[in-house]
């Protein structure tokens, strides 16, 4: 064993006991909020064992499920964010092809325009986006709550990089045996695209399934609400002051789907965003 | 792509489909905002009332509505009329949301159908007068009718000061420190006023009246924040948590305090009597309930006080709706209001019943007959007074609550030059309304 092999063995521990400290800290919001959802509620955590109260209790999800008509929100919450990605992905497929492939007047102004929308926080455009709407007559619809967000100009500029990245000879290639526009959108690029748009979905199923102000705003029926409203209903005690049992039993309630969804496919995600170059 | 684009068709139709409610046509429909503040199940209540409500009016039909915090439900209807929506019928917003609302139009005066009643006068002075004061503008017209009302309180865990030798609670501010500081140990507070968070303004209201003078009065266009009476209050307030060492500096947090109160951290707290329920139900010793303790202004009850607070139901109307509409509306206004609604609303939530009958009807009779602390909770309304609110309240609460921050983290040292700053920037402010 020489020199340089020692010390690289000591730089890859010193790396591993870095990561699993990083990793530690952002475990102890998600352990805090399970620890706090099973104490009783009469139990703050600065009494007494700072871990578990006298003992492990329910009755903190047993107020929080009564509180909401929570499937109801489910079905709504995966309706909405299923049909914001869907579109998503055919308008930003097309879009990215274009600006990665295609050549026409005004195209890099285009792009810029589609950056700037990057930089606008939504609130500003809420009142505009609500006459929008509600001119439309889509005004407490599902439709209304998917409408705005069926581009993404995240989504545009991710994939018009990958596309970039994929050799322009396999397109010739594709064209030369009778490919047309969208069998090579299909065939050549989509196909070698799929970490990027593996990150993508994630980016936009999970900001979705968070959204709230939007959603809140442009609908009045209970039946067509997504999680987040359910989960106001929790969070907005300000006249008796903090249920923190409850909160966290519903906080957990909304959030198991996705981090069920990213425990489950963890190898494919992070693989997909060291691909696709997110960090 | 093409399996893409016939499952994408199938959804947007599927969601068309699935959209909006079927109504019967020739009902009234009346749209009806309401904002939750406690941990109650506050959709499925209206439901029932709602359900009440049809059963006895024939033709009209309730929709209740859920829109979030106070402050959700104000961004909601600003958003849906300056965005051309139809809004709400009736609304239930904060009482002091007032000015905010009749300066823009949105809202009608409840006087016209008071006015328009057999017994409107019977009516109007069942209301606690106290509860009244945020819903009539300086003319004296009613615009909202009080319904989910609370006013803060002192709560005292009676085992602690018993075991302290102190059998009363404390009726002044003087005696208030004293038990206080008697109480407080290395891991207990003496006492918790929640002024901490960025929204001091309301349990700061009730020490400026105990000394003698309110922030605010009828008048909209006025605001007397630089007063000695208004210097010296938010000074003692300060004062608990440094000099006086009973609770935290700068106050303690206000979803805390009533956590605290409840796992024996601390012997006495104000909070609102909105949380009356929670805690009678949550706590495993003796809780006692006080007016808060009178200030300066007079040692003989004159300096009792606190201000007002909670959610009035408002009239929305442009000048489109019809007279079938509006009185529609006004049935469903006077149901919400009436004592017996008030008196189911009060003992499920903790809220206190805004009107005198409300109190002799079940289910509320029985549970302030169980629990006497309902009953003091109602008598301080008193010596209540107006809950700050003025032309321009968001913002010039805005300032108020951050210059009373700084004053008490102790960010400025000189209250009164503080305070002098920020009543110039309201009156500059103000000026234009006069």
């Amino acid at each position: 064993m020489n020199g340089s092999n020692g010390s690289e063995r000591i730089l890859r521990r010193f790396a591993a006991s870095v990561k699993t400290v990083i990793a530690i800290f952002f475990l102890i919001p998600l352990v805090f909020t399970i620890l706090v959802s099973v104490r009783p509620e009469a139990e703050p955590v600065t009494r007494g064992n700072i871990f578990f109260g006298s003992e492990v209790t329910w009755e903190n999800y047993d107020r929080a499920l009564i509180i909401a008509p929570w499937s109801m929100h489910y079905v709504n919450s995966v309706i909405f964010v299923a049909g914001v990605l869907l579109a998503q992905l055919v308008t930003v497929t097309c879009a990215a092809y274009a600006f990665a492939r295609m050549r026409f007047f005004g195209r890099n102004l285009l792009l810029l325009i589609i950056l700037l929308q990057l930089m606008i926080p939504s609130g500003v455009l809420l009142v505009q986006n609500f006459r929008m709407i509600n001119t439309l007559g889509l005004f407490d619809t599902r439709i209304a709550l998917m409408i705005p967000y069926w581009g993404s100009a995240f989504g545009v500029l991710l994939l018009r990089q990958t596309f970039r990245e994929v050799p322009i000879e396999l397109e010739e290639a594709a064209r030369i045996d009778g490919a047309n526009l969208v069998q090579v959108i299909r065939h050549v690029y989509v196909t070698n695209a799929i970490p990027a748009y593996l990150a993508f979905a994630l980016v936009s199923v999970s900001s979705h399934w968070n959204e709230f102000l939007w959603p809140f705003i442009i609908t009045r029926s209970a039946e067509i609400r997504p999680l987040t409203v359910g989960l106001n209903k929790l969070i907005k005690t300000t006249d008796q002051g903090a249920f923190y049992g409850q909160l966290m039993a519903g906080t957990l309630i909304v959030i198991a789907p996705l981090v069920l969804l990213f425990l489950l496919f963890q190898r494919q995600f992070v693989e997909s965003f060291a691909r696709s170059g997110i960090r | 792509m093409n399996r893409l684009c016939k499952s994408l068709v199938l959804i947007t139709a599927l969601a068309l489909l699935m959209t909006g409610a079927v109504i019967a046509q020739d009902d009234i429909v009346i749209d009806f905002y309401f904002p939750s503040a406690t941990a109650n199940d506050a959709e499925g209540i209206f439901q029932r009332y709602a359900d009440t409500f049809e059963e006895r009016n024939e033709g009209i039909s309730i929709n209740p509505v859920f829109t979030g915090s106070y402050t959700d439900t104000r961004n909601t209807i600003l958003t849906e009329l300056q965005g051309g929506g139809a809004g709400p019928d009736v609304a239930v917003m904060l009482s002091i949301d007032l000015y905010s609302f009749a300066e823009e139009g949105y809202i009608v005066p409840a006087q016209g159908f008071i006015d328009a009643m057999d017994d409107g006068g019977a009516y109007i002075n069942d209301f606690f007068p106290s509860l009244m004061a945020n819903g009539v503008d300086d003319m004296g017209n009613v615009w909202s009718i009080p319904f989910q009302r609370s006013t803060p309180i002192l709560y005292y865990n009676a085992d602690l000061l018993a075991e302290a030798g102190y059998d009363s609670p404390p009726t002044n501010n003087a005696e208030l420190v004293e038990i206080a500081q008697a109480l407080t140990t290395d891991d207990r507070d003496g006492l918790l006023v929640p002024v901490a968070g960025g929204f001091p303004i309301w349990m700061y209201q009730s020490f400026a009246i105990a000394y003698g003078r309110n922030i605010v009065s009828d008048d909209p266009t006025e605001v007397y924040f630089n007063t000695p009476e208004a210097v010296a209050a938010v000074e003692f307030v300060r004062s608990l948590g440094t000099d006086l060492g009973v609770g935290p500096a700068g106050g303690a947090a206000w979803g805390d305090t009533p956590v605290a109160f409840l796992a024996g951290q601390a012997a006495m707290i104000y909070h609102t009597t909105g949380n009356l329920s929670r805690i009678l139900d949550g706590a495993d010793f003796e809780v006692g309930v006080w007016y808060l303790p009178s200030g300066p202004a007079g040692d003989d009850g004159a300096g009792y006080g606190s201000p007002t607070g909670g959610g009035n139901l408002y009239i929305f109307d442009d000048g489109s709706k019809s007279d079938a509409e509006l009185d529609a509306i006004w049935k469903w206004v006077m149901f919400l209001s009436s004592p017996e609604i008030q008196a189911d609303w009060g003992a499920t939530t903790g809220y206190i019943a805004a009107n005198a009958t409300a109190w002799e009807t079940e289910p509320l009779a029985s549970r302030a007959m169980e629990y006497p602390q309902y009953g003091v909770a109602r008598d301080q309304l008193q010596h209540a007074d107006k809950e700050f609110s003025s032309y321009a309240t968001i913002t010039i609460q805005g300032i108020i609550n951050k210059t009373l921050e700084s004053i008490l983290t102790g960010e400025s040292e000189d209250a009164q030059a503080a305070m002098d700053e920020a009543q110039a920037q309201i009156d500059g402010i103000l000026a234009e309304y006069k």
